[in-house]
């Protein structure tokens, strides 16, 4: 809303809310130092990122605290998060095999919120995705060449498709997407339950999963360390987020219909299939990072592939702004968070909640810096 | 008022200074107010007088300066220190619940021992406010249900209610017609003559003029004159408004051409289903604008909107000489055919305030490929055409295209809105309540903008409730009432003669 008219809240050092005592307070002898907090017209960019940086900081020294509290040594934190994943080639390549699926996660989260669609279904159309890849799979549908191809495909399809209900039932019927994505998550792991528990539970070993994916329906080595090409793809995808969002028109659109959808229409502009076509391709992402796992680390279909990933999508593309390049950046620093807490918890007991509630004190304290952004603070005499 | 100098003034405030990061609100604003004036508080968008009363009220506290009440040095530090002090403020944007009654609304400020008790006591001291002021308030149904000038009577009433000495209303004819700001003006200067002190927030020299002791000019944060307004000419006060006098004599259209646009027939319901707008007929010539008066929420913004496109009529045409119904077209049709549309509310259908300068001017042209590709969008011209645009319609505050839209001045904004739409020459234009909320110079460059386009020759439909603007704009003026036009008047129409079909068919 354009109301530009400068609100201030005032924090008074001093405690009187009483109708003012006489004195008059212009006299000398009573200064009052007040801190006044006022909205910032515009604030600089590298103000933005100071203050990002500020909040990173002391969500990170929060997460410190937190687990050296949890007794992990400050030496032993710094091992495992900063000097293992920099000197040892095993653990870069863990981090980057679990940044590859989160950055397109983050993508899928990030061009949604750009049109004021908060999905978070992600999950869903996830398995959405996969099942959709994993029928291909199991169907041996298409030349073996081409079956990767068909299955990312297909992955792309089905997690959009998982998607058309909740965006129809929003820009026909105002239906809350938050509702229906989030419910539709439960509808589609139960519907992954009881393929894998019935029609496609593993013939051989008779465990709750898939079985397992020929060479041809699984996403090829890189032939470094055990990295896939589902990093190349991840990069790919960010570039040409990249490209969609601040390069081409469509772009643009995706601007108007988050900034003001009205002005669009009034304009002539085709609102309604700008937030149709950002919300399927957003569903398209899920279900082709739903793929990715599949059949680049799984190579199977399990219960539990998709499981925590919603949640970290809709985090990195907060942190990232919804900017895809950040969201590469920032997918890199959640797959750190990862794999550090993996081996903290083989390491050092610590338990996997506790890698959930560092997640969350480094994007609060990210997200309380723009206070910073938004308001100036100011002593006044 | 004679008693008034000997007593020290009701409301001073000396020297008063406000800065909103580096912008300068106030400076050194100094104002007096005594019981039993109605004092104006004068001066353009943007000059200070809001910020000045927010001082006043407690929302803000000033950087320095002092504030009197009866005499005594005060701080305000928060409308409970205000309403302690018998000051209480009726905001331009109404401060009220919408789905509890006037009632609890009033219940609310002013708060009770009990739920019961306490809207048994508001109940009584409202109806003694309103046999004492003659005003009719439904009490018992949500104020979201009331007209506008209704939830401004309980907005009043509520600080009445609070035992107010000191009334400050902020803009309060904005939004009124003309019958009921008069009402409402009356209603004041009673209070007035009870012993209470009202301030009339306003940027309207008429109202100032007629029901005004008083005025304080603010220009540019400053206090730059207060005077008794019967010793001031319209045009004198003008000057101290906006420096310098500004140009509102009529100019008729020097060459009416043939009918450009016919809307024939045009019915359209409102939102909630009822149709507000019945059988409209009326033409537009080349050349002409064609100015629609009437009470508000009479079909026009119904109208409005049909002809923009954003609302589906229920029946009937509005053809555009030479391509025929517009109505089979979308919006951004109906731009490419040469329609071009200044809506009322700038901020649902005008602007989007989150976007840049150059996004909001470009929004107009980017799809018909104006700016660059769908593969490329082209920023560079984006931007060289937002330079040109901002330079030839003289929009001042913009300091780069990539600034954002709602760091503009409703003038300025509006400007923007004008130069987007005209950025290639329109055939037919709509202007819808153009200059609501500008002050007197933005306006004045508004109007000239749309004589501009009537010159050479395009059709103008305007719409407006300030009925000033249409008889200084218009070579023809329909009256709207009931959703339909019953009268129509050529230039000059004589102002009593449409005031009188405005309301007689309501």
């Amino acid at each position: 809303m354009p109301e530009t008219a400068p609100a201030a809240m005032i924090l008074t050092s001093r405690t009187d809310t009483k109708p003012a005592p006489k004195p008059d307070p212009a006299a000398p002898g009573r200064r009052t130092r007040r801190l006044s907090v006022e909205i910032r017209q515009h604030a600089p960019g590298w103000l933005q990122a100071a203050a990002l940086a500020g909040g990173l900081v002391v969500g990170l020294i929060c997460a410190a605290a937190l687990l050296v509290a949890a007794g992990v040594s400050l030496s032993d934190l710094a091992q495992e998060f900063v000097v293992s994943i920099l000197t040892s080639p095993e653990s870069l390549a863990a981090v980057l095999t679990q940044a590859a699926p989160l950055s397109i996660i983050g993508l899928a989260a990030a061009i949604a919120f750009r049109v004021r669609f908060w999905n978070v279904g992600i999950e869903g159309q996830m398995i959405g995705g996969a099942i959709a890849a994993t029928a291909v799979a199991l169907a041996d549908l298409g030349p073996e060449p081409l079956r990767l191809v068909l299955m990312g495909l297909a992955a792309a399809l089905g997690g959009a498709l998982w998607m058309l209900g909740p965006t129809l039932l929003r820009l026909r019927l105002g239906l809350n997407e938050i509702i229906s994505t989030l419910l539709l998550n439960y509808v589609a792991f139960n519907g992954l339950l009881h393929l894998l528990y019935g029609p496609w539970r593993d013939p051989e070993s008779n465990f709750p999963n898939s079985a397992l994916f020929s060479s041809p329906e699984r996403l090829a080595d890189l032939g470094w360390q055990n990295l896939t090409y589902a990093l190349p793809l991840a990069v790919v995808l960010m570039l040409a987020g990249w490209w969609l969002i601040n390069l081409s028109r469509f772009g643009f659109l995706m601007r108007v219909a988050e900034a003001n959808p009205r002005l669009g229409r009034a304009q002539g502009l085709p609102m309604t299939g700008v937030v149709l076509a950002a919300t399927l391709l957003s569903g398209a992402l899920a279900g082709v990072a739903g793929f990715a796992i599949c059949a680049g680390v799984e190579h199977r279909l399990t219960q539990s592939f998709a499981a925590g990933y919603g949640f970290s999508g809709i985090l990195i593309a907060f942190l990232a702004r919804n900017n895809p390049l950040a969201v590469l950046v920032v997918a890199f620093a959640v797959g750190m968070l990862f794999v550090a807490g993996q081996s903290l918890q083989v390491f050092y007991q610590i338990p996997s909640s506790a890698v959930q509630l560092v997640q969350a004190l480094i994007v609060l304290c990210v997200a309380a810096s723009d206070f910073f952004i938004r308001h100036r603070l100011r002593w006044i005499d | 008022m004679s008693q008034a100098s000997a007593l020290p003034p009701a409301l001073e405030m000396t020297m008063v200074s406000k800065s909103f990061d580096g912008f300068r609100a106030l400076s050194e604003a100094s104002f007096a107010a005594h019981a039993g004036e109605v004092h104006a508080l004068l001066g353009e968008n943007g000059a200070g007088k809001s910020t000045l009363m927010n001082v006043a009220i407690g929302l803000y506290r000033p950087d320095s300066g002092v504030v009197r009440v009866r005499g005594e040095a005060v701080v305000i530090d928060g409308p409970l220190a205000a309403k302690r002090l018998d000051i209480g403020m009726v905001h331009q944007h109404y401060k009220l619940v919408k789905a509890f009654t006037a009632l609890e609304n009033i219940l609310l400020a002013c708060g009770g021992p009990s739920y019961g008790r306490g809207l048994r006591e508001v109940e009584a001291a409202v109806r003694r406010h309103c046999a004492a002021l003659g005003f009719t308030v439904p009490l018992d149904r949500p104020v979201g249900m009331l007209s506008v000038a209704e939830q401004q009577r309980v907005e009043i009433l509520k600080v009445l209610v609070e035992g107010a000495r000191i009334l400050i209303l902020d803009e309060p004819t904005a939004v009124l017609t003309d019958r009921e700001a008069e009402q409402m003006l009356l209603t004041m200067r009673r209070l007035a003559d009870e012993g209470r002190t009202v301030i009339l927030v306003t940027h309207k020299l008429g109202e100032v003029k007629r029901y005004a002791d008083r005025v304080t000019v603010m220009r540019g944060g400053r206090t730059v004159a207060s005077a008794d307004p019967d010793s001031l000419s319209l045009s004198e006060l003008t000057t101290l408004v906006v420096g310098a006098p500004v140009e509102r004599e009529r100019a008729p259209s020097p060459a009416i051409g043939k009918t450009m646009l016919r809307i024939a027939g045009l019915s359209g319901a409102r939102a909630d289903g009822l149709t507000v707008l019945s059988d409209a007929t009326l033409i537009v010539r080349a050349g002409e604008i064609y100015g629609i008066a009437g009470v508000g929420g009479n079909g026009q913004t119904e109208l409005a909107e049909i002809l923009m496109g954003v609302r589906a009529p229920l029946s009937g045409s509005i053809e555009l000489e030479g391509v025929g119904d517009l109505c089979a077209g979308d919006a951004g049709l109906r731009r490419e055919l040469g329609l071009a549309a200044i809506p009322a509310d700038r901020s649902a259908y005008g602007l989007a305030g989150g976007l840049s300068v150059a996004e909001n001017y470009a929004v107009g042209g980017v799809l018909a490929g104006r700016f660059g590709s769908w593969f490329r969008l082209d920023r560079k011209a984006m931007n060289r055409a937002t330079e040109a645009a901002v330079s030839a319609f003289d929009i001042h505050g913009v300091r780069s295209p990539r600034q954002k839209v709602s760091l503009l001045s409703g003038g300025n904004a509006q400007k923007l809105v004008v130069a987007r739409e005209f950025a290639r020459p329109p055939r037919a234009v709509l202007a819808h309540s153009p200059s609501r909320g500008l002050d007197v110079r933005a306006a004045g460059a508004v109007h000239q903008r749309l004589r501009a386009a009537r010159d050479a020759g395009a059709a103008i439909l305007l719409i407006s409730e300030d009925l000033d603007e249409v008889l200084l704009l218009s070579d023809r003026v329909g009256v709207m009432s009931r959703g339909k036009i019953v009268a129509e008047f050529d230039a000059p129409a004589d102002r009593n003669a449409v005031g009188a079909a405005m309301v007689h068919h309501a």
